[in-house]
């Protein structure tokens, strides 16, 4: 797990303590981790197993939570734990037995604090993955818009 | 002889008359559905298809024909899903025009 997205470039040994931190969790299969809205006060790292994020949307007059992104072992869920307003703007759900390590957010800021190196680096790669999350939806997004266009076009 | 002729005469009489009103007839049903297009489709279906005897054509609702199982068409978005994040992914990895608005195989959308 010192591999994770989250501590990229940290030092093993450092990224053993952040990992230290956290709380082993076994989802069972089907299990839900969070909910849309839920207040988030862990960042969760996958270490085995996948958590599907979905959001809910009206199909044939019924609500689904449709797949919007899957997270397998070593990706990190749930930054909204680190970033303010702190409410989880997807639904978290294991379609497989899966097992994370949740670190919570207080315990994060009291380590960083006193490893700002660690933090620093941290920050890095929480930046890295907001922005390439951004710039995957950015593009689909935009890809959306031109069939819209091809249909107004056509 | 004379009764052989007039028979004969009459037989060509009634046939014609009974193409004439065939005509008629078939030319109306296609005039009906080509001076309603505003009609839903399963009016123009039900007025265009033929009657069997004393019985019609069962009219099905048009949303219980095009109803996709709800099943099939979450399977359907999770895999548009998928392809599109495979083709932004792909996009990122080499930012160009031609990558970004690549064709989709989607059903979804196809």
């Amino acid at each position: 797990m010192v591999n994770a997205d989250l501590l990229k470039g940290v030092e093993p040994s450092a990224a053993e303590q952040v990992l230290a931190l956290g709380k082993r969790m076994l989802l069972t299969a089907g299990a839900q981790l969070f909910h849309l809205g839920d207040e988030a006060e862990s960042i969760y790292l996958v270490t085995r197993g996948r958590l599907r994020l979905t959001l809910p949307m009206q199909v044939c007059d019924r609500e689904e939570d449709v797949l919007v992104e899957e997270a397998c072992c070593g990706q990190a869920v749930g930054w909204s734990a680190l970033i303010p307003p702190h409410r989880f703007t997807l639904t978290a759900a294991a379609p497989l037995e899966t097992e994370l390590i949740a670190l919570p957010r207080e315990a994060l800021n009291r380590h960083f604090a006193e490893h700002p190196e660690t933090g620093q680096r941290v920050a890095w790669n929480l930046s890295a993955i907001i922005g390439e999350r951004l710039q995957l939806f950015q593009a689909m997004w935009l890809r959306e818009i031109q069939r819209m266009v091809e249909l107004r076009c056509a | 002889m004379e009764m052989l002729l007039m028979g004969a005469c009459l037989s060509v009489f009634g046939l014609a008359v009974a193409c004439l009103a065939f005509g008629a007839a078939a030319r109306g049903a296609d005039e009906t559905v080509s001076a309603a297009p505003a009609l839903p489709n399963e009016a123009v279906m039900a007025a265009a298809s033929p009657s069997r005897f004393f019985v019609g054509q069962p009219a099905l609702p048009a949303a219980a024909r095009n109803r996709v199982p709800i099943e099939a068409l979450l399977l359907q978005l999770e895999s548009h899903v998928r392809l599109e994040q495979a083709a932004a992914q792909s996009f990122l990895e080499s930012p160009n025009s031609s990558l970004l608005h690549s064709r989709t195989i989607s059903p979804l959308v196809n």
